[in-house]
């Protein structure tokens, strides 16, 4: 039981309280134990995690194929590349003029074709899917149903759009004239009153034109209807008050999950 | 109108093979047919623009790859065009990786620019150091004592035999960097455990998904600028005056969000009508 549990709350609790007050004691030794060998043990011990990952997902595969589950068949890749890449990294280089260690990456090697050819399609295949899958969400689950829903409507509507040269080409007259008959069909819809609706849509064009000519049609002006100017001032406000927040309240909760495990009373990683 | 109401409401039940299949052509064509639309920069690309171009010329300048091949498209225009403008400017580049696939990357943009396009020197121009594992942990090596983290380079050099790693020793030693980043551990851990206990400045590269979450940093001052995604590649192109992939990619990005937005637009269409006859009925 010591081995099992007071020897590593033990462990936790100094090396967490090490690495906790190193940043306010002016001590050398401290100083240097937390910046070059407390992260050089980290490396090292983050290296063996490899270990454990590698013969975590073999075992896994194997089970899967042993068992003959459901696409099982796929398993067999996983496996085969998993050995591939083992040949590729530790026997075999493909280029006996690299030297082990640099034929990671060096030209001609079995590992950098692999990378190439193999590895970096897949992955780019897979991330280009996400695309696809947006476009079809957006368009079957993307709804006006709330407040809220509009707003994060529209925000993203100006951020796609004014993120992009397309947005810098649309001059900010379009919106308003694009804003002056979404007002008529909002009038419309408040009042279902023609004339109402038709004072506005008209009433809405002339003074933009008019505004439109005296100003002289300026691409980004008035600058609060330019899609570009508009998504920068998202960004810089709205979204980074909200990003502080959630950083701040996450900062807040790394620092109460941090003392628990120091004081010995979060034991998660024991099992407990 | 029937018609076109039943019609907005027949495509509001589409396969949405179909719409993948839209998705899928509105991006190709722009690639075969470039649109040239006219890249204008934003407050943020200039500052990054700014930053290194007041940089002193031989100034020691460390790059950062956090990125891999799924984030390739984003992330590598910019790395290309910053390694383009420091080169330019004959700054030293000192590259460093904090994710695995990473230094493959960062050594085709190094081949690509220091060496075919400039024809410099490995060693006394620039220099991949490569990649170490332990995310945040190597950051704060880094800051410490670079040579006990990096013994050696990518190319297997002793870091002590190469010219240009001479009065590097640590972070401090660097007078700018520049993160080119898709994620954890990347923009921000340098920010934390770098920049703010150094002071040396620093501008990003980041995927347009992690811009909101590194924006803070920019609004505060800590990091110079953003490049933010493949539209912050153009941009960035544009002002150095070197179109590459960044640029190219730009008309197919900017359809897209249209087809996408047009998408959304009639859907919401559909949904108004849907719920006005529920109503009705």
């Amino acid at each position: 039981m010591l081995w099992k549990r007071q020897i590593p709350i033990l462990i936790v609790a100094v090396i967490g309280s090490l690495t906790l007050f190193g940043w306010f004691v002016d001590e050398p030794n401290i100083k240097s134990f937390v910046d070059d060998d407390a992260t050089q043990w980290y490396d090292i011990l983050a290296s063996f995690a490899i270990f454990l990952g590698g013969f975590n997902l073999l075992k896994l595969q194997l089970q899967k194929v042993l068992r003959k589950q459901y696409g099982w068949q796929y398993s067999l890749f996983a496996i085969g590349g998993f050995f591939f890449a083992i040949i590729a990294g530790f026997f075999y280089k493909g280029n006996p003029d690299v030297a082990w260690g640099t034929h990671v990456t060096a030209k001609g090697t079995l590992f950098k074709w692999m990378f190439t050819y193999m590895f970096a399609p897949m992955q780019a295949t897979m991330f280009a899917l996400l695309a696809f899958f947006v476009a079809s969400a957006s368009y079957r689950a993307f709804r006006i149903r709330n407040f809220e829903a509009t707003l994060l409507l529209v925000s993203g509507i100006i951020i796609m759009i004014g993120r992009v040269p397309l947005g810098s080409n649309i001059s900010s007259w379009f919106i308003l004239y694009l804003l002056v008959l979404i007002s008529g069909i909002a009038v419309n819809a408040i009042f279902k009153n023609k004339q109402y609706t038709l004072g506005i849509v008209v009433g809405g064009i002339a003074l933009v034109t008019l505004a439109g000519n005296s100003m002289g049609w300026p691409l980004d002006q008035p600058g609060l209807f330019y899609l570009p100017y508009l998504q920068e001032w998202i960004y810089f406000f709205p979204n980074v008050a909200g990003a502080r927040s959630i950083m701040i309240g996450i900062g807040l909760g790394i620092f109460a999950t941090s003392i628990r495990y120091i004081l010995g009373i979060e034991k998660s990683y024991i099992g407990e | 109108m029937n018609f076109l109401i039943d019609l907005i409401l027949k495509l509001g039940t589409v396969d949405r093979r179909w719409i993948f299949l839209i998705i899928g052509t509105v991006v190709m064509i722009p690639l075969f047919f470039p649109l040239g639309l006219p890249i204008r920069a934003t407050a943020t690309t200039q500052q990054v623009y700014d930053t290194i171009d007041a940089l002193p010329h031989g100034s020691k300048v460390l790059v950062s790859c956090e990125y891999g091949p799924s984030t390739k498209p984003e992330i590598h225009p910019m790395t290309l065009a910053v390694m383009r403008h420091l080169f330019k400017n004959n700054h030293k580049v000192y590259v460093t990786c904090l994710w695995p696939d990473g230094q493959f990357l960062a050594e085709e943009a190094l081949d690509q620019v220091g060496g075919e396009e400039y024809g410099l020197k490995y060693g006394e121009d620039y220099v991949l150091l490569g990649f170490r594992p332990g995310n945040e942990a190597v950051v704060k090596g880094i800051v410490s004592n670079l040579r006990k983290l990096y013994t050696i380079d990518s190319r297997g050099t002793k870091v002590t035999e190469i010219p240009m790693m001479d009065g590097i020793h640590r972070f401090e030693d660097f007078d700018f960097l520049f993160s080119a980043s898709a994620g954890y551990p990347g923009t921000i851990e340098w920010v934390q455990y770098a920049v703010d206990p150094t002071d040396v400045p620093m501008s990003t590269g980041t995927t347009s998904i992690q811009v909101n979450e590194v924006m803070p940093y920019v609004a505060a001052g800590q990091v110079n600028g953003i490049l933010a995604g493949m539209p912050g590649a153009a941009e960035y192109e544009a002002l150095i005056g070197v179109p590459g992939i960044g640029t190219s990619g730009m008309d197919a990005q900017s359809v897209a969000h249209l087809v996408i937005v047009l998408f959304i637009v009639l859907g919401n269409i559909g949904y108004f009508i849907e719920r006005h006859r529920s109503k009705k009925y």
